[in-house]
């Protein structure tokens, strides 16, 4: 692995994202669009979202990455690129270390923006460090990418990836405790929620944002998500071909 | 035989490979000689691009060995390779000096002025450097093909593999490819060509005819051409005339 080819991977993919306008819009001004809309809705009950504001964030790094690295690894695949690069003395570490970089900056980007958002806009209690949400959001971004790029060995158009998302996405919005705590789930759905990252992200922003805690009061939620990008990037790389 | 062994750029040696139950090749055996460009030609389904794929790390085959460089291990020798393939494979959102940039990178021109010459260089020899700025999405087929040899030109590999890389192109720039190819085997450099057209076969210093994954031929254009009997034939007649035989070892 060669951090100068891992930053030049990252590179072209900020390029590539920044030429899209659309893209852009996607990333930093849908997830406001929405955190607006669910403020406009529980506008008179602040409690509800202090509990679904730190959640949201979590859930857009995990959406919006898992979308965007889905739809341009199928590009990389279909279009030859991918082969392509294979054939240089790229490694595979390198390629996806150099997407969850770029994607990374994105996530912290619009993290900052709907954590800015949540807390002039709408007013939501919050008493924790950035840089611990960060490093949520990391582990939440390396998970997505991921399993972004294992999705796209299944999808064969970018609708296909589209269709993964009631099925990989959906469930982990409504059993990680974004909408109402696990604990209110029946027992089975609560023993599938422990095996979803997002309940971990979830747990570990809560904690950060509304509870105050410090690195010491997530370590358990960090440890779980530092497991799950392991189980992750090792089923994802599998899928890139490297002789 | 270490002499020997400079002289071989790749050593194909017994291979077997196949696409779940579809054989492609069995006891496949094929030398690479250094500095010269090889062209192996084939219908479709022959097995020319899976060769392509083999030489490039992109496939491994089931049973024998591919050696490059006199290594097994491809991916060491990975710098040393240009790779062309048949599809563009190019990034359509990008620029034309960003994507011959990103590969040069990826080559391992990791220094920004090298980088920047070997870009200004091969895109000049490609006949780009003033759509330098231009992205793919807006070139025609013909010049995104330029682009695509300038990704695989820009690290001056020692061993090119080019999968047709004339099609889409205008007859003049395909004169100017073949120029450029010959001024490339006379500095020692190889090329493995694969193509559909007599026209660019005849452009090769050697050729192999390929049927259904064995070599049914292989030899100078001239050669083929004479082996036929037939003083007149063209390469189109000497490929007819060797299909129909079959393989070598049919023949013998």
């Amino acid at each position: 692995m060669t951090l100068t080819r891992t930053l030049f991977i990252s590179k072209r993919i900020i390029k590539q994202i920044i030429k899209d306008p659309r893209s852009l819009v996607m990333i930093f001004i849908s997830p406001v669009v929405v955190m607006g809309l669910i403020g406009a809705n529980f506008n008179k009950n602040q409690a509800a979202l202090n509990f679904i504001a730190p959640a949201l964030i979590g859930t857009f790094v995990l959406f919006f990455t898992f979308i965007l690295t889905g739809i341009s690894f199928l590009r990389e695949r279909s279009e030859g690129t991918l082969d392509r690069l294979l054939t240089t003395p790229v490694k595979r570490a390198d390629i996806m270390l150099g997407y969850s970089l770029s994607f990374f900056l994105f996530a912290v980007i619009q993290s900052t923006i709907l954590l800015f958002f949540s807390i002039f806009v709408l007013d939501i209690t919050y008493e924790g460090q950035i840089w611990h949400i960060f490093l949520i959001v990391i582990l939440l971004t390396i998970v997505a990418v991921n399993l972004g790029v294992l999705v796209s060995t299944f999808a064969k158009n970018e609708f296909q990836v589209i269709q993964f998302i009631p099925l990989l996405l959906a469930p982990q919005i409504f059993l990680s405790g974004v909408i109402q705590p696990v604990g209110n789930l029946p027992d089975i759905l609560q023993k599938i929620s422990n095996l979803l990252p997002l309940t971990y992200g979830v747990k570990g922003l809560r904690s950060i944002m509304v509870e105050g805690s410090d690195i010491s009061g997530i370590i358990p939620e960090i440890s779980v998500l530092i497991g799950f990008t392991f189980v992750f990037i090792t089923l994802a790389t599998l899928t890139l071909k490297k002789i | 035989m270490k002499d020997k062994s400079q002289n071989i750029v790749a050593n194909i040696d017994n291979i077997s490979f196949s696409y779940g139950k579809k054989l492609i090749f069995k006891s496949f055996s094929l030398i690479i000689p250094k500095g010269l460009s090889l062209g192996i030609l084939g219908g479709n389904g022959s097995g020319k691009t899976t060769l392509m794929k083999l030489l490039a790390n992109l496939e491994k085959p089931k049973s024998g060995s591919i050696k490059i460089f006199d290594t097994k291990s491809i991916s060491k020798v990975q710098s040393k390779i240009g790779y062309m393939p048949q599809q563009n494979s190019l990034y359509n959102d990008l620029s034309v000096f960003d994507n011959v940039d990103f590969f040069a990178s990826m080559y391992g021109i990791h220094d920004k002025k090298a980088r920047s010459k070997a870009i200004h260089t091969t895109l000049n020899t490609v006949g780009l450097w003033d759509r330098k700025k231009d992205p793919i999405s807006i070139l025609s087929g013909g010049m995104q093909r330029r682009v695509s040899l300038a990704c695989a030109l820009v690290h001056q590999p020692d061993f090119i593999l080019l999968d047709e890389p004339t099609v889409g192109l205008d007859p003049d720039v395909r004169i100017l490819f073949w120029d450029y190819f010959k001024k490339l085997t006379n500095k020692g450099t190889t090329l493995f060509i694969t193509s559909h057209t007599m026209d660019d076969a005849m452009h090769c210093d050697r050729l192999i005819f390929v049927k259904n994954g064995h070599i049914i031929a292989e030899d100078t254009p001239e050669k083929l051409m004479s082996a036929t009997g037939n003083p007149n034939a063209t390469l189109e007649d000497s490929f007819i005339y060797f299909n129909s035989k079959g393989s070598i070892n049919d023949s013998n």
